[in-house]
């Protein structure tokens, strides 16, 4: 069991440190986020089952399932809204990027699409008279 | 591109009133107790903070909840946690090479996927998941337009998406609304 605890250790550190690697590496914000979000995760709950079967207790385990729980519902909610942000406020993407299909469409002030223009507001073509 | 179903109405004709809420709210300050409890590993003493921040955290959260009244399905649960845990698994490996791998494989795409999910909640929560899902991170939400973006291009996450999609309705108990193209296809 301690080795099992220690090679989980290991393996979560390993994690970790590729999510940092990959902050570094990644070209760019969003696929930073990839990285830091997905192995940091993975890292972290590798490192507290670790601690769990370390101690065998039934407080830690409970306390490491909880940091679990916590790491999961949190780590994607925060991706999404450092993401979106940045997404939405225009950070550029690096140049491989294919398809922003929001190019040109995303008015950055009120959040609105403008097409298609269902999404948004249900207003008629009123601003398309010239 | 052109093509752009129509938006499909929220269910707001349905939601119950406010006051209905509050009776969640002894059950949550409980379920507070219960993790501090946790947390604090059973130190009397800290109960002194435990007590007030469970009420504070009930009060918070009821005042944070959606208007709607939504519950987890036990079979839904079945289906969709050890989904996630292997996908997420999947996807903090599949990224963990991309990082280390030297020639950094990367053909990021940006997909916008129509949900067919008709509750907002629902939808914010399948927006969420998605990025723990291999290659791929949630970068907005317009009502039921997602927009994925996906680390290469090869990677199946139309077909993720759609299973993915199919248990988040089965968790929260919801019909998906039938549609036939749900990712546009990307411009050259």
């Amino acid at each position: 069991m301690q080795t099992f605890s220690a090679v989980l250790f290991i393996i979560g550190a390993v994690f970790m440190l590729i999510a940092a690697v990959g902050v570094v590496r990644m070209p760019d914000l969003l696929m930073r986020l990839h990285c830091s979000t997905k192995s940091a995760t993975l890292g972290v709950s590798c490192v507290m089952l670790g601690a769990a079967l370390h101690f065998a207790e039934v407080s830690v385990w409970a306390r490491a399932l909880a940091v679990i729980t916590f790491i999961f519902v949190t780590a994607p909610v925060a991706a999404h809204v450092l993401g979106r942000a940045a997404y939405c406020s225009g950070v550029p993407l690096w140049l491989g990027t294919l398809s922003d299909d929001l190019q040109g469409r995303y008015t950055r002030g009120t959040h609105v699409l403008s097409s298609p223009p269902e999404v948004a507001t249900p207003k008629p073509a009123r601003e398309s008279v010239p | 591109m052109g093509m752009s179903p129509p938006h499909q109405p929220d269910s707001r004709e349905h939601t119950p009133p406010r006051w209905l809420l509050l009776r969640r709210g002894p059950w949550r300050a409980a379920a507070f107790a219960l993790l501090w409890w946790v947390l604090a590993a059973g130190d009397f003493g800290s109960w002194v903070i435990g007590v007030p921040v469970s009420l504070g955290a009930a009060a918070v959260s009821l005042s944070l909840a959606p208007h709607k009244l939504w519950r987890w399905r036990l079979l839904g649960m079945a289906r969709f946690i050890p989904f996630f845990l292997r996908e997420s698994l999947r996807g903090s490996v599949d990224v963990a090479i991309r990082a280390l791998h030297p020639r950094l494989p990367l053909a990021p795409v940006v997909v916008h996927y129509r949900l067919h999910l008709p509750d907002d909640f629902a939808r914010v929560f399948l927006a969420n998941t998605v990025s723990l899902l291999p290659g791929s991170l949630s970068a907005d939400l317009q009502h039921e337009r997602l927009s994925v973006h996906v680390l290469d291009r090869s990677l199946p996450v139309e077909a993720t998406l759609q299973s993915l999609e199919t248990r988040v309705a089965g968790l929260f108990g919801v019909e998906q609304a039938e549609s036939t193209a749900s990712v546009e296809a990307p411009r050259d």
